[in-house]
């Protein structure tokens, strides 16, 4: 039992630790594919520690939203990482407080409060980019709910560690057209809600193009800091939904003495960064899309799910 | 015996996964706007074909599916693309848009009915067997069929009219080599060189219009009529 | 053996006809080949009318009455198509382009090939193939003239048969599906008939569905008719005669020959689905003739309305409607072309095809003239001529039957189709004369092959010959079973 709350905090703790190397390794590896030396791995660390200590300016016209948001953007990825399994293949002590559709919505509840603030502000792009972030946003919810609906009408449970025991135990249901359909929804959706090339240009400085990073504009020195490590977090936190749950539900401790769960910190280590590896292939291959062509895809990503589940449905 | 079960399984999983891939590619010519990214589906599509008929052949250890195989890839993926390539100008490959009837949203949104359609209708049908094979490439070779026959309607073009065709002849197919294994063998052989000269035939017409009327949107022809 | 001759001579045709020789060496060698073509199907149709089936290779080449019956107006109408082409296509292309005239015949004998093999092989699959193929060699035919409209017309034909084929091969395998669920028998017409006790009805059902669908399209049936009308008035009138005589009534001979196999299963109701598509049919081609401006065009309508008849007697059930089926297969076949002979003639001398351009053609050409009013009024369905019969023995099956709603139906569009061929044919024929732009010597094999289409459709309004009615009988009862 105290073991179970032991767990926990150290899968909150990697998530918190880890976050940022993740979000370094996807810079640096991008520059490498296009031959540049680009920046240590680290950096993001390096800029967090920067941030932490210089003042902030915040403008006279904000209110409490503007201040508090970064605290939300912060804390909201670290709720779900007490959810879904990060480490371990059975749940945790926190683990009764939310499936995964309440794991969706902490982390909703996150990008409408980032929303809100950006238009706190006054600067003219700031709404700009939170009415763009709604408008995927908005799309991609029908993709989320359909992906989440037809996952668990197959493994008849909506808690992820149920979910994620039906992949592994008979290996042929791995290979369900169902299950490859669900895995490229998905994976369409964390392009879209992470921000990521096609959908929009996380390296971009060009405010009249941003969609995601208009969030992080207003922000300054302690704010900023958090704002940036709560957007680092909610990329790893949804990168362990879709790997640990679809993909690659393996590598998961199952036994419940610590040596098992620190080593299964590598093994996600390792997934997430072979993931990375093929996130920064498509990043560097393909176009940003225009704005109105979004809608396109998320379209696709839209049908993509409806067949997963019919497929699924009709089978029967 | 327990080595046939897990075979078994293993093979009715690939098959699936062939079979959700090819929906996907069905689809996927429905939403390309470039003629070659539409070609390249195609290609994919015929290799599912192809898979799903190399699988049906295991199980059914009939050497016929196997020479469909073959001819699949040697037909559809090979010859057909470099025919089409060849036949009609460069300049028709290297417009940017394809000019379409409904936008793609639409299409896709219809595309999705198209497929529980499919289901509705092949449902009666797999219920008179009890072979797996056959309650999966069924609806998915009709849905297959009918996407394609979506894709010659909606698009205005004659490039992509003529890879709906082909890609409704490989809805038939991979309808058929789950319900019809045992076609006799010439029967398959024939079909395939049909399809052949099917794109022979589109290809040089194609490019005689583009001679002749200097654009390939068949569907701005609309001169025969009763005014 | 006679059927695999009738493969082997015009594949042999197509590849004389390209031979570089003298300028009608093509043309000469086509006519002598549909000549012989059409002397053995007499003599397969003689043995058939006798009530034996014809068998070349055991479950893989045979014919039997019905498929006799198809073989000899293929035939007969490759013959007379051939022989006008000589002095019709000569006029239609620019001088010294004999390779295209060459071109002309090696596809017009392919085409006449692919439409021979389908009455008889009896592997249903194969049967598809020969129908694609009936298609994929007549699609440059059709577009010959090279025209932007003629193009157009062609690019309809082949994405619109195509789409229907695709759906058609679905029904056959579905059919084959059937077969080796209920036995071991082969897929032929003939094993289809046997096993279809065994077969599940709903997988007939489906599978009578696509091919009704999916050959419907090439038949011409509404709504998948709006390539018809552009073709089969684009292409060369010889072409149009083979287009809209022989090939439509192929492909129609396919979907009938399903008929028996799905009467066993009563509750599949494959003869409303014929009667309701059929009425359909006639009743938009009849309205659509009306608004018509292009007199190939009005005859090109026309095959879809007697398309249309042909499905509604098939579906009426008994053996009296079934023989009128048949008869009006025949006299439709020789009529139409004859049709099309007539106007392709008249578009010699008046070098334009819409109808109100056309006046007094009786003054200034009345070979042309005549030639039109015999074919009008035959095709519309006149007494003393063919298809008045036809269209009687129909009607008069159907009040007998009982089914008044649909005879009723049917006679009103006949009526309304009528008036709506007439008029325009008497508006070009009667009148003043207006001024031409046509070539206006008419060779002697013209006139003689106009005479000699002209004979059958006059003669089979008196009479029917002994072994043409058994031939008919026999064919009936095979529809019917």
């Amino acid at each position: 039992m105290a073991n179970k709350i032991i767990f926990n905090i150290i899968q909150v703790f990697v998530v918190m630790a880890f976050a940022p190397l993740i979000k370094g390794l996807i810079n640096r590896l991008k520059e490498n594919i296009q031959s540049k030396k680009g920046q240590s791995i680290f950096q993001p660390y390096l800029d967090i520690w920067k941030l932490f200590h210089k003042n902030e300016v915040i403008s006279e016209h904000s209110s409490w939203i503007f201040r508090i948001t970064p605290y939300i953007v912060f804390i909201t990825p670290i709720f779900v990482a007490l959810l879904i399994p990060v480490l371990t293949g059975y749940p945790l002590f926190f683990a009764f407080m939310g499936d995964m559709l309440g794991g969706g919505f902490i982390l909703a509840l996150g990008g409408f409060f980032a929303s809100l603030a950006a238009v706190d502000t006054g600067n003219p792009y700031g709404p700009m980019g939170a009415s763009r972030t709604r408008m995927v946003g908005f799309l991609a919810e029908p993709v989320f709910m359909i992906v989440f609906f037809t996952v668990s009408f197959i493994a008849g449970s909506t808690i992820p560690y149920i979910v994620h025991k039906h992949w592994v135990t008979p290996l042929a249901n791995f290979f369900e057209p169902s299950h490859v359909l669900l895995m490229l929804a998905f994976l369409m959706l964390i392009i879209a809600e992470t921000g990521r090339i096609p959908v929009d240009n996380p390296s971009g400085h060009f405010e009249l193009a941003m969609i995601d990073e208009s969030k992080g504009l207003e922000y300054s020195g302690k704010a900023a800091a958090l704002m940036k490590w709560g957007g680092c977090m909610k990329f790893f936190v949804l990168l362990c939904i879709f790997l640990n749950v679809l993909v690659t539900p393996w590598g998961l401790a199952q036994g419940e003495t610590l040596w098992e769960v620190l080593l299964a910190i590598p093994f996600i280590l390792i997934k997430i960064f072979a993931f990375v590896i093929i996130l920064v292939v498509i990043e560097s291959s393909l176009a940003k899309l225009r704005l109105f062509r979004i809608t396109e895809f998320l379209g696709a990503a839209f049908v993509t799910s409806i067949t997963a589940m019919v497929t699924r449905l009709l089978e029967m | 015996m327990q080595d046939y079960n897990v075979v078994f399984s293993v093979l009715t999983k690939i098959n699936a996964l062939a079979g959700g891939l090819f929906i996907l590619t069905a689809f996927g010519i429905i939403a390309m706007r470039q003629v070659l990214a539409s070609l390249n589906m195609f290609i994919f599509q015929s290799i599912l074909l192809a898979a799903s008929a190399f699988v049906l052949g295991y199980q059914h250890s009939s050497i016929h599916l196997f020479v469909v195989v073959g001819i699949t890839i040697v037909i559809k993926t090979i010859l057909i693309p470099y025919l089409l390539r060849r036949i009609i100008s460069k300049e028709v490959y290297a417009r940017r848009e394809i000019s379409q009837v409904l936008n793609i949203p639409t299409s896709l949104l219809i595309a999705v009915a198209l497929v529980i359609f499919a289901y509705f209708i092949s449902s009666p049908l797999s219920n008179v067997t009890n072979d797996i094979f056959v309650k999966l490439n069924l609806p998915i070779g009709l849905a297959g069929l009918f996407l394609g026959g979506y894709v010659v309607i909606v698009r205005r073009e004659a490039v992509p009219q003529v890879i709906g065709i082909l890609s409704m002849e490989n809805g038939a197919f991979f309808a058929g080599i789950s319900i019809a294994p045992d076609l006799p063998l010439i029967a398959e052989l024939t079909a395939a060189f049909d399809v052949l000269i099917i794109a022979l035939v589109m290809g040089i017409l194609t490019r005689r219009i583009h001679e002749r009327v200097g654009t390939t949107e068949v569907g701005k022809l609309t001169s025969l009529r009763e005014e | 053996m006679e059927l695999i001759y009738i493969i082997i001579i015009p594949a042999v045709l197509a590849g004389l006809s390209l031979i570089p020789a003298h300028k009608k060496f093509a043309s000469i060698v086509t006519i002598l080949g549909t000549l012989v073509i059409f002397i053995l199907s007499l003599n397969i149709a003689f043995r058939a009318a006798d009530g034996m089936g014809v068998v070349a290779i055991k479950d893989w080449i045979s014919c039997d009455s019905l498929g006799a019956l198809v073989l000899l107006l293929v035939a007969f109408i490759g013959f007379t198509a051939a022989m006008i082409s000589m002095g019709y296509i000569e006029k239609n292309v620019e001088e010294k382009n004999h390779k295209k005239i060459r071109h002309y015949y090696a596809q017009y004998n392919l085409f006449l090939l692919s439409m021979l093999t389908v009455p008889i092989i009896s592997q249903v699959a194969l049967v598809w193939i020969a129908v694609e193929l009936t298609t994929l060699m007549s699609v440059f035919l059709v577009s010959f003239k090279n025209t932007p409209e003629a193009l157009e017309a062609s690019w309809k034909y082949i994405v619109l048969t195509c789409m229907g084929a695709a759906f058609a091969l679905l029904g056959i395998f579905i059919l084959c599906w059937g077969i080796s669920i209920s036995g071991n028998e082969k897929f032929t017409w003939a094993g289809l008939i046997v096993a279809s006790t065994n077969i599940p009805p709903v997988l007939l059902k489906t599978a009578f569905v696509f091919v009704l669908i999916g050959f419907g399209a090439k038949v011409g049936i509404v709504p998948l008719h709006t390539w018809l009308p552009d073709a089969h008035s684009q292409a060369p009138s010889p072409v149009c005669a083979l287009l809209s005589g022989i090939e439509t009534t192929t492909v129609l001979y396919v979907i009938l020959r399903l008929l028996p196999v799905l009467r066993i299963h009563p509750s599949i109701g494959a003869e409303m689905w014929l009667i309701v598509f059929g009425l359909i049919s006639v009743g938009v081609a009849a309205f659509l003739i009306i608004q018509v401006k292009d007199y190939k065009r009005l005859f090109a309508f026309s095959t879809i309305e007697h398309m249309g008849i042909i499905m509604v007697a098939a579906g009426l059930g008994d053996y009296a409607s079934h023989y009128g089926a048949t008869l009006q297969i025949i006299s439709h076949a020789i009529t139409k072309s004859f049709c099309f002979f007539a106007s392709g003639i008249a578009l010699l001398f008046v070098g334009r095809q819409d109808i109100a351009s056309v006046r007094g053609l009786i003054r200034t050409s009345p070979i042309a003239a005549i030639a039109l009013i015999i074919g009008g009024l035959a095709i519309a369905g006149a007494p003393p001529f063919a298809i008045f019969l036809s269209e009687i023995m129909i009607i008069k099956s159907g009040l007998v039957n009982g089914q008044y709603i649909v005879t009723g139906f049917l006679a009103f569009f006949i009526i309304i189709a009528f008036c709506g061929i007439l008029f325009p044919i008497n508006r070009m024929v009667f009148g003043k004369p207006t001024e031409y732009s046509g070539k206006t010597n008419l060779s002697v094999t013209n006139i003689f092959v106009l005479i000699f289409a002209a004979l059958p459709v006059i003669l089979l309004g008196f009479y029917l010959p002994r072994p043409l009615h058994e031939l008919l009988c026999h064919a009936a009862a095979s529809l019917g079973r």
